[in-house]
């Protein structure tokens, strides 16, 4: 107990130490900040965000399958499992995918053995994930995700990783995404913005796929 | 001379006449320049997006107190703990302290330069804790011992020869044809058992976001991810210099750390946690951890000359360019943290004394600042870093003289003739003598790689007289 008051005390110390000289060094009187340049001065305008994500989907190796209805995306999930290994499939089953992603689920029930994402985090046997997206971003080819999107394992245990989403989903750019970061992931512990597969260049330099990550990203994208 | 200026002035030589390295860091060098001159394209105004990097992190270092006591709050609030320590010592003494409470007997860590900064993964493994370094490059030096030889590309002076001999002797895999997809597979499956046995992740931070609570984490391989998805405890190891004002500011800072770092739009996998996963999400982490690293910051913070210094972003940007870190390489430095950037940031934190000839391993080409995303001004902070070493008394008896010689040599005009007219007769006869590239040369650090300089007859000023009216000078 006495060992544990003498470290707590310790730690106080070394926070308010720390805090006092910082607080000394901020005092100092600066020279006034200079105006941020504009973000719209900095990159180019994104005349078409649908064709932009297309295009920089391709340079980051993400596939893009559009399809037109949800029979299409059923079409097409059945095309992307076909070339996926054996084994277990990992869907995201909260309330909000409960709506969205039914069809497709019961498309690949008799396919595939599921896991949900009700029943705990994908086994690391899992073969690919099938997960919703918060948005998509137009200026890098980036999926809008967070833990409440099958949770944190869905996007980076399995070697696919399915997105099924909306084309009225894509934001211009990066900002767009953060600007929705509060309403749309209220609360969930992880965000993020995924931008082609896992990879790696460590070895000489050179860009090999599916380092630890997903070797495959795979966006269904309905009109 | 430091034992460490020893080492360097030993290693660099070693390093610039060996072929091999040579022509690896030339050859990764090369396709960073082209994939960083590519990313710097996408820009509608670069400068533009350097200036906004570098005012953002000039705002969070102002008000550093007001954004790091925003941050913790936020954390707190979230159920997260936060721990700040002065130095390395108090850093490692929480994370083990906080190993041995929690029985962790395995650890995966991604890739964290103020870890290897306060030496963490030795302070774990001294209470018999497992570290698995889990970036590639990081693992790959980890298995040979070795510090990291860049700051974003640990392994970068390793050829895919080298690593499969590595993983054959200490992984017991067998890479025969050394393929880079088949050795990172090879690393992936020991890694993948390391990431699910381990009850901690340790992590570093490239921000720290004070007006949401949020810790950025950006990673190409995924790592990253999982280290902070699968152990139960995640720890975050961050220097408290990583803390932005606004979420928003990820908008400019995100990019241009990627560009920077290996010319990327963006980072695969941009991440921002929040804290340990919350009802209802099926994984992550149960308790987080984030230890706020001072450990000399708060000097450099003190000096309005060098609180610029605490901009950095550790991009590599500086390391890249630069013509010494080319040729020596970044083991020779001695240092954790090599290259412009190293050069200044060690001898400031750790030693001036000891580290402070590192600011020499510059010829003040000032393509580092050219670079540097957040707009240090690097050549004149390694001069600072000169100006103090020197005025803490690391000068050699031999400099001491010779600019005292050179001073009362500069101060009048027939004082300057006449040691001129000495130089060039005494070089003259040193070279009659064929004493060139002796001991007994006073050019002889130029001559013992070179032949000797040929002499001009007559000083600048005399030939000026004759001749510089030719040209229609006056």
């Amino acid at each position: 107990m006495e060992t544990n008051k003498t470290a707590e005390s310790k730690k106080t110390g070394a926070r308010e130490r720390i805090l006092t000289r910082i607080a000394k060094a901020n005092a100092r009187p600066r020279p006034s900040p200079p105006p941020l340049v504009p973000l719209e001065a900095i990159f180019p305008p994104i005349t078409n965000p649908r064709q932009r994500f297309l295009d920089e989907c391709a340079g980051n190796l993400t596939e893009v399958f559009q399809t037109a209805n949800s029979a299409g995306s059923i079409e097409a999930l059945k095309i992307i499992l076909s070339t996926v290994p054996p084994g277990e499939i990992y869907v995201q089953n909260d309330s909000k995918a409960e709506l969205t992603l039914h069809l497709l689920r019961d498309a690949i029930r008799q396919l595939r053995p599921l896991r949900f994402s009700s029943e705990g985090p994908p086994a690391e046997a899992t073969q690919a994930s099938l997960t919703l997206a918060h948005g998509f971003v137009a200026q890098t080819g980036s999926i809008f995700t967070s833990s409440s999107c099958g949770g944190r394992g869905a996007s980076i245990v399995p070697p696919c990783h399915i997105v099924y989403g909306r084309g009225d989903q894509i934001v211009p750019d990066i900002a767009a995404a953060l600007a929705r970061v509060p309403s749309e992931t209220p609360g969930a512990s992880y965000v993020g913005l995924i931008t082609g597969s896992s990879r790696t260049a460590d070895i000489e330099k050179i860009l090999v796929q599916g380092a630890h990550g997903p070797r495959r990203l795979v966006v269904i994208l309905e009109s | 001379m430091s034992a460490a200026s020893q080492e360097f002035l030993r290693k660099a030589i070693i390093k610039s006449s060996d072929l091999e390295h040579r022509a690896l860091i030339q050859k990764g060098m090369l396709s960073y320049d082209a994939a960083h001159a590519k990313g710097k394209s996408r820009f509608a105004d670069w400068e533009g997006a350097r200036a906004r990097c570098s005012a953002v992190k000039a705002e969070g270092i102002a008000n550093l107190g007001k954004y790091l006591i925003e941050f913790e709050q936020k954390i707190i609030e979230r159920g997260g703990h936060v721990h700040w320590a002065e130095n390395a010592e108090q850093a490692n003494d929480y994370v083990v302290d906080l190993a041995r409470t929690r029985n962790v007997k395995t650890v995966v860590k991604s890739k964290s330069m103020v870890t290897e900064e306060i030496h963490l993964a030795g302070a774990l493994e001294k209470i018999g804790v497992t570290v698995w370094e889990t970036d590639l490059g990081e693992f790959i030096v980890q298995l040979r011992n070795e510090p990291p030889y860049h700051i974003v590309t640990p392994a970068m002076h390793l050829s895919r020869r080298q690593i499969a001999d590595l993983f054959r002797e200490k992984l017991g895999e067998d890479v025969a044809d050394a393929d880079p997809g088949r050795l990172v597979a090879a690393a992936r499956v020991a890694l993948r058992r390391a990431f699910f046995s381990a009850e901690m992740g340790i992590s570093g931070a490239n921000f720290l976001v004070a007006d949401t609570g949020m810790v950025a984490l950006s990673t190409n391989e995924g790592n990253g991810r999982l280290t902070t998805s699968i152990p139960r405890i995640h720890v975050v190891v961050a220097g408290i210099e990583k803390v932005i004002p606004r979420m928003s500011d990820l908008a400019v800072l995100w990019p241009v750390l990627a560009t920077s770092g290996t010319g990327q739009p963006i980072t695969t996998y941009s991440t921002l946690i929040r804290g340990a996963s919350i009802a209802g999400e099926p994984d992550g982490p149960r308790e987080v951890h984030i230890v706020l690293v001072d450990n000399g910051r708060t000097e450099l913070l003190a000096d309005a000359e060098t609180e610029e210094v605490l901009k950095c972003i550790r991009c590599g940007a500086c390391l890249n360019i630069c013509p010494i870190f080319r040729q020596v390489g970044g083991h020779t430095y001695g240092s954790i943290y090599p290259g412009p950037i190293g050069s200044i940031f060690t001898p400031r934190t750790d030693s001036l004394s000891e580290w402070g000839h590192l600011s020499y391993a510059c010829s003040l080409c000032t393509a580092c600042k050219g670079v540097c995303p957040v707009k240090i001004d690097l050549p004149k902070q390694l001069l600072l870093t000169r100006r103090d070493f020197i005025a803490t008394g690391n000068v050699k008896p031999a400099q001491r003289v010779g600019f005292a010689g050179f001073r009362w040599a500069t101060a009048s005009a027939p004082r300057f003739r006449l040691v001129g007219w000495m130089g060039r007769k005494a070089l003259a006869l040193v070279n009659a003598l064929g004493l060139s590239g002796t001991a007994l040369d006073p050019m002889r650090v130029w001559t013992k790689y070179r032949s000797p300089m040929t002499l001009p007859k007559q000083s600048f000023r005399a030939w000026w007289k004759e001749n510089g009216s030719k040209n229609g000078n006056k």
